[in-house]
């Protein structure tokens, strides 16, 4: 036993003689601090991929041998290898390391450690704060009609706003849906700070009631996100739209027809654009008003106007057609019914057109000729 | 030939000339007028079938009454129109100091009517002509049917149909008052310039009359 401690401590001087005789000039570990570490995006969402970037410095004069690098933890979770031979690093140098993490955790702060093993042994744990937060960008309706019509081009303004502590890259706004058209096609608003927001304007023509879904596209990070906001589009009345209303209407029977005369007034709170009324079925529209063109009705405007028109036996009431478009060229129609009441149109002559009768006429001409001609015979003769 | 009714349309004077060599007869003039009330009375047969047409159907004999009515008046027109032109005629000639009697001047009053059964001819075709396309709406109160007979009246003078028809019964009517100048001129033994005066001045102002109302100055 005596022998075994003897030769004990012969064992441990050998091998610090051996030590010393390695590794004279090898910097202690502790000489090894990280200096900063990145994140790319700053706030992940849950499922982002992230870049995580740490950057460490040997403060020590020697070099540090450095066994390998590895990041691990719960909610954020690496998806690259560990680095297992990393080597050393000189003295007052620094080194890179990347990691390719994943939110898997849902919201929160995760703290995830990176871990250098030295070679000559030893560690350097260092936690890295993560936060994963999943609010998305807003989107709200700055400007929209208060009712839509078929085929009128109504402006849509939509503005993005960006509650996120960080910046969203690559915003832009799609409308997508069905039974309409729109222009432009995509609203591209670009980067987003934190608290900053940008607008975008659509021209939305809808052509059956529908649902316009505007979606948001942006990017965090390398990560894509959408968030929706759905427009109901439902045809209803526009209160500001331009309302022809015919009042004043007085109907009087004419050779082979009717002649309605009366007003028309712009009730509404837009113009009236080629305004044009005309009498519709069971009427038959006849020369010389068949159509009566008022033009424009600016609101509170009134224009007179005349139509003649005829309509078969036992016809009580014909309705009138107003015809208009709006600013942007959309046609509308507005129909009044008239009443014929008592009035009796005069009959159509056959083979004439309700017109002067000219038959008649030559039959005038040819009594008077022949009367004429009886007149100045009798006097002949006297 | 010279009592032909050719001769009374083309040379009224030759044919005067020698009715006045025998007694006045009131017959053929009168078949004239006769002629001339079926002819209006023809017309007014349409004009009152209108008018029936516009009654409600519980005041139908009504219609009936008026239709009858209507055509009986129309009838006897022809006759009035025939005395009523003779007086005048005979009433103005006596201004001009006219000689013969009063059956004379109804008898070549008569015979200037024959003018006015072509006149009249026509003047029922274009009647018909004017009022056959016309639809009658159904009507239940006074008011209605005032404003329709108002509407009626409006349509037989102003529809240009209807003016035709009117130029044509004033061409007939200068017509049959040629023969009445010459018709006057024997009945009344007046010079020429007389008997124009006779008949032109009555005439005249109901031409007149004819005229202005054509033109709806009435």
């Amino acid at each position: 036993m005596a022998v075994k401690m003897k030769d004990l401590k012969f064992l441990v001087l050998a091998l610090c003689a051996a030590l010393a005789l390695v590794s004279p000039i090898t910097a202690a570990p502790a000489d090894i601090t990280v200096v900063s570490s990145s994140l790319d995006p700053q706030v992940m969402m849950s499922g982002d991929t992230g870049t995580l970037t740490i950057v460490i410095q040997n403060n020590g004069a020697e070099p540090v041998a450095i066994q390998s690098a590895r990041l691990y933890g719960k909610g954020v979770v690496p998806t690259t290898d560990p680095y297992l031979s990393v080597g050393e690093i000189g003295g007052g140098n620094t080194k890179t390391f990347t990691f390719t993490i994943r939110a898997d955790g849902g919201e929160g702060t995760f703290y995830p450690t990176f871990v250098l093993d030295f070679r000559e042994g030893g560690s350097l744990r260092h936690p890295v704060a993560i936060q994963v937060e999943d609010t998305p960008l807003s989107i709200s309706m700055v400007e929209k009609p208060d009712a839509f019509s078929e085929g009128r081009t109504a402006g849509i303004t939509v503005m993005v706003g960006n509650p996120r502590p960080n910046a969203a890259s690559g915003v832009q706004v799609v409308p997508e849906g069905t039974g309409f058209s729109v222009t432009p096609t995509t609203g591209f608003i670009g980067g987003l700070e934190p608290d900053a927001s940008g607008s975008v304007t659509f021209n939305l023509a809808p052509e059956t009631e529908t649902d316009v879904t505007f979606r948001v596209v942006w990017r965090n990070g390398i990560n894509t996100h959408t968030t929706d906001l759905v427009l109901p589009v439902t045809f209803g009345e526009d209160k500001k739209r331009a309302n022809p209303v015919i009042t004043n209407v007085e109907v009087t029977p004419i050779t082979g027809g009717y002649r309605i005369v009366g007003d028309v007034m712009n009730a509404g709170l837009e113009s009236a654009r080629s305004v044009m009324i005309t009498p519709g079925s069971p009427a038959v529209p006849i020369d010389p008003f068949r159509v009566y063109v008022v033009g424009t009705l600016d609101p509170d405007d009134i224009s007179s106007f005349e139509v003649t028109f005829r309509a078969d036996a036992g016809v009580d009431e014909v309705p009138l057609f107003v015809e208009y478009r709006d600013d942007d060229g959309n046609l509308y129609t507005s129909t009044t019914p008239v009443g014929l009441g008592s009035t009796v149109m005069t009959p159509v002559k056959e083979g004439g057109s309700g017109g002067f009768p000219v038959l008649g006429v030559v039959l005038v001409i040819l009594i008077a000729l022949g009367v004429a001609g009886a007149i100045y015979h009798s006097w002949k003769r006297t | 030939m010279e009592t032909g009714f050719l001769q009374v349309l083309l040379n009224p004077a030759r044919f005067f000339e020698a009715r006045i060599r025998d007694e006045p007869s009131l017959k053929v003039p009168a078949l004239i007028a006769l002629i001339c009330g079926l002819i209006g009375a023809v017309s007014a047969l349409i004009m009152a079938d209108v008018t029936t047409a516009m009654l409600p159907a519980e005041m139908g004999g009504l219609g009936t009454l008026m239709v009858v009515f209507s055509t009986a008046v129309a009838f006897v027109g022809g006759f009035l129109a025939w005395i009523i032109y003779g007086f005048i005629f005979h009433i103005i000639s006596m201004v001009f100091k006219g000689q013969g009697s009063l059956n004379r001047t109804l008898e070549v009053t008569g015979y200037g009517l024959i003018p006015q059964v072509f006149g009249g001819i026509i003047g029922s075709i274009f009647s018909y002509y004017l009022l056959s396309g016309l639809t009658v709406p159904a009507m239940s109160s006074a008011e209605e049917i005032a404003a329709f007979s108002e509407y009626l009246v409006t349509v037989l003078t102003t529809d240009p149909l209807a003016q035709v028809a009117g130029i044509v019964s004033i061409l007939f009517l200068i017509w049959s008052a040629n023969i009445w100048i010459f018709g006057m001129k024997y009945a009344r033994n007046l010079s020429t310039r007389d008997a124009t005066l006779t008949v032109g001045i009555p005439v005249g102002i109901y031409v007149i009359y004819l005229i202005i109302t054509l033109i709806g100055w009435l």
